[in-house]
């Protein structure tokens, strides 16, 4: 294969990272088809998006004015439908993100067939513990700065989904995580 | 077909990142200005990622070996963050969920990100 990094020792590394950055952008397509331009994902997005700020602006004005009953009853309110709304966006999205972890299976299937027991780049340290496992997964030898395709798969998923998607637009609303972990209510302390 | 659709929707989004206008830099530096949570979020989301990167390639350019540079270049970044929303923008981290829920922005997609460049700068410059 002549293309212009060949000549570099560990040009493997480069084709992985290509490789994932397309994978990253089939999956963010697909997620767009099945998730994202669907009215009832924009409605769900959109109520979320209400919710929390109007929540937000519930709780300055609490803090500020003594607190009343009909206002513990709003914000209790406010905060059902927003951990209701998350509960259905999260749904929403664990239905079809089975297509797109399908998509990430195969490419790592794929990647895996092209570069077992291959050293596709070289660790700047030394990888211990579940780290190790990862980064030595196939491989012979006993050098720990190898590093396999495995771990660097694992980097590009992370690394390039997560600011593709931010990128996009596509990141879940803020909203949405408040509503899955609580945080403490400033009105219980 | 796709696309066209996919940039329609792109610009129907309130928040469009990596399009800031001459004047929304201008923000960025500017202590009096008001900060949305989600704009505030998104700033040093992207931050985060830029030293991420920067960092990767000067490490692994140098090259800088070792695990300890990981560690370091954790502080650097952090510092960096901090400093840019406590100390330029003087933004009251209560009202953004506290210095845990602004440090944490983007946190582990940096780190991802910043082993993924130092690895492959190094791997393809030294070798």
């Amino acid at each position: 294969m002549a293309y212009p990094f060949s000549d570099f020792k560990y040009s493997d590394g480069l084709s992985v990272v290509g490789i994932s950055f397309c994978t990253a952008i089939v999956c963010e397509a697909i997620s767009w088809v099945l998730i994202y331009r669907t009215n009832s994902y924009k409605n769900l997005r959109s109520s979320i998006d209400k919710a929390s700020k109007k929540l937000e602006t519930m709780k300055t004005d609490s803090n500020k004015i003594n607190i009343k009953k009909s206002k513990t009853k709003k914000i209790d309110r406010v905060e059902t439908s927003l951990k209701e709304s998350s509960r259905d966006l999260s749904l929403f999205k664990f239905k079809s993100g089975g297509v797109v972890a399908l998509v990430l299976f195969v490419v790592f299937g794929l990647l895996n067939s092209l570069f077992e027991g291959k050293v596709v780049a070289k660790l700047p340290f030394k990888p211990f513990g579940l780290i190790m496992k990862m980064s030595h997964r196939g491989l012979q030898g006993n050098d720990p700065t190898d590093c396999s395709m495995a771990f660097l798969y694992f980097l590009c998923s992370i690394s390039i989904r997560t600011n593709l998607q931010k990128f996009l637009g596509f990141a879940p609303p803020r909203g949405a995580s408040a509503g899955l972990f609580p945080m403490p209510d400033p009105k219980t302390s | 077909m796709k696309e066209g659709k996919s940039v329609k929707l792109n610009h129907q989004q309130p928040h469009q990142n990596g399009h800031l206008t001459p004047s929304k830099f201008a923000k960025l530096f500017d202590p009096e200005a008001s900060w949305d949570k989600d704009q505030l979020g998104d700033v040093l989301h992207w931050i985060r990622q830029v030293l991420g990167l920067a960092c990767g390639f000067l490490w692994g350019s140098i090259p800088l070996v070792g695990g300890i540079w990981f560690i370091i270049f954790l502080a650097l970044s952090t510092g960096i963050i901090y400093s840019y929303y406590a100390v330029m923008l003087k933004v009251d981290e209560e009202e953004f969920g506290g210095h845990g829920a602004l440090l944490q922005e983007g946190l582990f997609a940096s780190i991802t990100l910043f082993l993924l460049s130092w690895i492959l700068v190094y791997s393809l410059a030294h070798f």
